[in-house]
């Protein structure tokens, strides 16, 4: 609990909204200011909107496609890059299967993200993985559309506790 | 006169002489019989006060929405009533209510004493046969405690004419639904089984899962995203207290089950990405993994015996039922139909194990036998999940939610018959419903 | 032996006949069976509560204040004060869900569940009102009440729903003795067997048989015969006696044995009133067979009826089940079963077995 709290301290110091706000789990410009800060490299709404802070899996999947291992490269580059920021995890399902076993699916999908950025450089120690199971979509529909942006894995950054 | 006196014996011995003289009975055999409600009636009960007049009335009321709510039995408005109750002590006129085909008839008294108390006194009649069904009753509790002793009433009347035990006076524990699909606010709360007096047993700020209760109904084990990670809490229903129950940093635990006997905790715990039933005992906190595999084990459910446990596991490729000892070992797959079986729930008899499943892009409640025979699937929609046995195992509830952006979850029941499938009427949506035990 | 004295013996024969059945089978229970109940005086009917009372306090419950819940909930702004978690979306309590930004999802009747701080049962909001099971346009089995051996459709609205099917017997105005009219009633629609709402996704193997044209004849109108006879007695009713006993042919006893259909048609009519699905499941692992006297009506003598043997069940699941048999007997035949009168020796005792083990599986 003090971990996490220090994290979210130190979150709200710099003013990251995004960690704090029902939104988080929205698809976009949650409380990042695109025009300020999306240019900036080392901002966490760079790595949100230009690296890609997601990807998606397959039905009953948690393997990773050749697109989202280009994108998990590049978040795996921008985490060594800046190493002020650790990472969350969040593993999430369609609606498309029971509660419990969802919950376990999105460990597996968010657990898939974690071990390939670490193959990938990035030190376990700053990332930690969440599932959502199906408790939080993105995306309201009841259709393939919409099921597919709900398959997947998010890697939300906050402030590193000791930088 | 002699004549008389014999021809009036010879009358007298007659019945007797047809069983013992004539030759051989008619004898048939019947195999298919009919299923359909019982009619009966239930008049308001009658108080000798004005203060217990009102009771009488909601407490007949109570009664029959219990017994009519079954699906079992069929009430008789009062307006086809022939002949009314005005004593509780007075003959009942049979033939009255043979004439409305009221098959059943119970009849009540309710008063308030002089501490206060409330006195219900009630009396079941088969009205064919012509006599009582068991003796009357008397029942006292609080006055704001006549909810209760109304479903107490409706639990005799159901015992009573079926012979299994009834399931009214018991109590809900689900999840409170509000807002959209994706900012859902959801939050522990605890009802009467017929959706009557909705109390909150947490606030909205964190996720709340599948809630369990343990089996004196006096606990309850949830999940809860509090700590900003599923772990699983035991919470005191009367103090509303609430405890973490595992925390193991970078793991999460859910799905937790009460043993039988309350001492020991079945849960999911992830680790590495990887689920895995543990099992805890409550007191000590000492904890043992009981699978090992690389695939998915979650959803289990104890035998009411304590010996075995029910669960789902993906180690065939695809969600299926699985049961092993309680001690861990080897387990055997149960569920053999197409498609993904999941949350097996054993029956409180012990002889079914309730499930999810889903198949051809729609979800289904059902039951089967514990070696996965006589599957048979009691409903059908876009998203059906989660079944919960009434305490005599006659009923299922479970949530429906519909599709769409607009989707909404509700609480469903629905007779192991397949009959009677109904919405309970709550004031907001609600999931992940399970039943308590009968209460004391 | 002339035939006065046959006709007188048979006279008396049917005197006897009228005694028993007019008097002892009267169908309406004797107000001496219900004294037992009228005479209790209340601290007789305490002494019985008291021996009903099972110890774990069913006949007396004390029912505790329930605790206020809503009052004690756990109140998250307290622990937020040491460690600020601002990862809660919002720790105060009363906050509703619909000021988070996205309000254009959220529908009207979301914000009627807003407030979900009433405990109190509402009624259902018109979006949940509407989830009922969805139904295609093909014809299908209907989910039913009730489910019987052949299956009945729905009834037209204003035929009254009774156990027994009845054409309508209109009163005919010609006809010189008195008829009962009869209203027109019909059984209950029906299908074979339980019909899931996983079931009625799939469509029927075969479609529902229309409701067959009631197969009972309307009551026969019991003409009185010219006898023959010089009967002395003036009561028209031991004339009528008389003259069943005379009809009742006493060469062969017991008559000529009963056939095939008429058994059937005896076993169907107490199959409709038998109904199981108020039965535990024990109840229906039950077997009973129940021994029964018939009037020359051929209606059931309730005092008759009485449990032979039973198998499969426990005491309780037992007791069950021979009273939904017993049920099955007296109500389907209130009206007296149509049995060939002739050969009243042949059914005068019958014993059924009730078996329930078709009724399982529906």
């Amino acid at each position: 609990m003090t971990y996490m709290s220090k994290i979210l301290i130190l979150c709200a110091g710099l003013a990251l909204a995004a960690c704090t706000d029902a939104d988080r789990f929205g698809n976009n410009n949650g409380g990042y200011d695109p025009n300020a800060a999306a240019g900036d490299p080392t901002t966490p709404a760079y790595f949100q909107q230009t690296v890609g802070d997601r990807v998606l899996f397959e039905v009953d999947q948690s393997n990773l496609t050749a697109g989202a291992q280009s994108t998990l490269d590049g978040q795996a580059q921008w985490l060594m890059n800046n190493t002020a920021y650790n990472a969350i995890i969040e593993g999430h399902a369609d609606e498309q299967g029971t509660r419990e076993y969802n919950l376990a699916l999105g460990a597996r999908r968010a657990n898939t993200v974690h071990e390939y950025l670490v193959s990938r450089g990035v030190a376990g120690s700053r990332l930690q993985v969440v599932s959502y199971g199906k408790e939080r979509p993105i995306e309201i529909c009841s259709e393939e559309s919409c099921y597919a942006q709900n398959r997947r894995a998010v890697t939300v950054i906050s402030a590193a506790p000791n930088s | 006169m002699k004549h008389i006196l014999t021809l009036v014996t010879m009358l007298m011995m007659w019945p007797v002489s047809l069983l013992a003289q004539d030759g051989e009975p008619l004898r048939l055999e019947l195999t298919e019989g009919v299923i359909e409600p019982l009619p009966y009636a239930v008049p308001d009960f009658i108080s000798d006060n004005a203060e217990g007049a009102e009771f009488g009335r909601n407490m007949a009321r109570v009664i029959a929405n219990d017994l009519s709510g079954t699906g079992l039995f069929r009430e008789i408005p009062d307006k086809a009533f022939i002949s009314r109750i005005t004593s509780f002590t007075s003959p009942v006129q049979y033939a009255d209510w043979k004439a409305i085909n009221a098959q059943a008839l119970v009849t009540g008294s309710v008063s308030v004493d002089d501490t206060g108390k409330l006195v219900a006194r009630f009396r079941l009649y088969d009205v064919f046969s012509g006599g009582e069904l068991g003796s009357g009753l008397q029942f006292v509790g609080t006055q704001a405690g006549w909810r209760r002793i109304a479903h107490k009433i409706a639990d005799q009347v159901y015992s009573r004419i079926t012979g299994e035990s009834g399931y009214f006076d018991s109590r809900v524990v689900f999840v409170s639904e509000t807002g959209p699909k994706d900012q859902r606010a959801k939050r522990l709360a605890i009802m009467d089984y017929d959706g009557a007096d909705v109390k909150y047993l947490t606030d909205n700020s964190s996720i709340v899962l599948a809630p369990r209760f343990s089996p004196t109904g006096d606990r309850i084990l949830y999940t809860s995203y509090e700590s900003g990670f599923p772990r699983i809490y035991v919470l005191d229903v009367a103090s509303v207290g609430r405890r973490e129950l595992e925390s193991q940093r970078g793991t999460m635990s859910f799905a937790p089950r009460f043993s039988p006997d309350g001492q020991t905790v079945i849960y999911s715990l992830t680790r590495g990405g990887n689920t895995d039933l543990f099992s805890m005992d409550i007191r000590t906190g000492n904890s043992r993994q009981l699978t090992s595999a690389p695939s998915i084990e979650t959803a289990p459910s104890f035998s009411p015996d304590g010996r075995q446990i029910v669960f789902e596991s993906d180690r065939s490729g695809s969600p299926q039922i699985y049961i092993m000892s309680a001690s861990g070992g080897e387990p055997r797959r149960i569920s053999q139909g197409k498609g993904r079986y999941g949350t097996p729930v054993w029956s409180p008899r012990g002889d079914l194990v309730a499930f999810t499943k889903q198949a051809k892009g729609r979800f289904h409640i059902g039951v089967m036998r514990l070696d996965g025979s006589e599957e048979r699937l009691l409903t059908a929609s876009y998203l059906d999940e989660g079944p919960t046995w009434s305490p005599n195992g006659r009923v299922i509830m479970f949530t429906r939610e519909t599709p769409g952006a607009n989707g909404q979850a509700a609480l469903w029941s629905v007779d192991i018959s397949g009959r009677n499938l109904k919405q309970l009427q709550i004031a907001s949506g609600g999931s992940d419903p399970a039943w308590s035990p009968l209460q004391n | 032996m002339n035939t006065g004295q046959i006709i007188s013996g048979a006279g008396h024969l049917g005197l006897i006949f009228w005694a028993l059945l007019g008097g002892l089978f009267s169908p309406e229970p004797l107000p001496v069976e219900t004294t037992d109940v009228s005479m209790i005086s209340g601290e007789e009917f305490a002494a019985l509560m008291a021996a009903e009372q099972s110890p774990d306090a069913v006949a007396i419950i004390e029912t505790p204040e329930p605790p206020r819940i809503e009052d004690a909930a756990p109140d998250l702004a307290s622990t937020a004060d040491d460690t600020p978690d601002l990862s809660q979306p919002d720790t105060t309590q009363e906050t509703p869900p619909d000021d988070a930004p996205d309000v254009s999802r959220i529908t009207p009747p979301d914000v009627a569940e807003v407030s979900d701080e009433a405990p109190q049962l509402t009624p259902p909001n018109e979006e949940v009102a509407v989830m009922v099971p969805e139904i295609s346009e093909r014809p299908r089995e209907r989910p039913t009440n009730r489910v019987a051996p052949i299956p009945v459709a729905p009834s037209e609205p204003d035929v009254r729903i009774d156990d027994v099917a009845q054409p309508e017997v209109a009163p005919d105005e010609a006809a010189e003795t008195p008829q009962d009219v009869t209203e027109e009633t019909a059984q209950e629609e029906a299908n074979t067997r339980i019909v899931t709402e996983a079931d009625s996704l799939e469509p029927p193997s075969s479609s529902l048989r229309p409701r067959s044209r009631p197969t009972r004849r309307p009551e026969p109108v019991e003409e009185p015969q010219e006898t023959q006879t010089a009967s002395d007695t003036p009561d028209s009713t031991v004339n009528a006696a008389l003259q069943e006993a005379l009809a009742t042919p006493t060469s062969a006893p017991g008559g000529p044995p009963m056939t095939r259909g008429e058994k059937d048609a005896m076993r169907l009519a107490v199959q409709r009133c038998w109904n199981v699905g108020a039965l535990s499941s024990e109840a229906l692992n039950t077997t009973v067979v129940v021994a029964v006297s018939m009037t020359k009506d051929g209606k059931p003598i309730s005092g008759s009826i009485q449990q032979l043997s039973a198998s499969g069940g426990s005491g309780a699941a037992t007791k069950q089940a021979y009273e939904a048999a017993r049920r099955a007997i007296i109500r389907c035949g209130a009206t007296g079963y149509d049995l060939p009168r002739d050969k009243y020796d042949r059914w005068r005792n019958i014993e059924i077995t009730f078996n329930p083990e078709k009724m399982r599986i529906k």
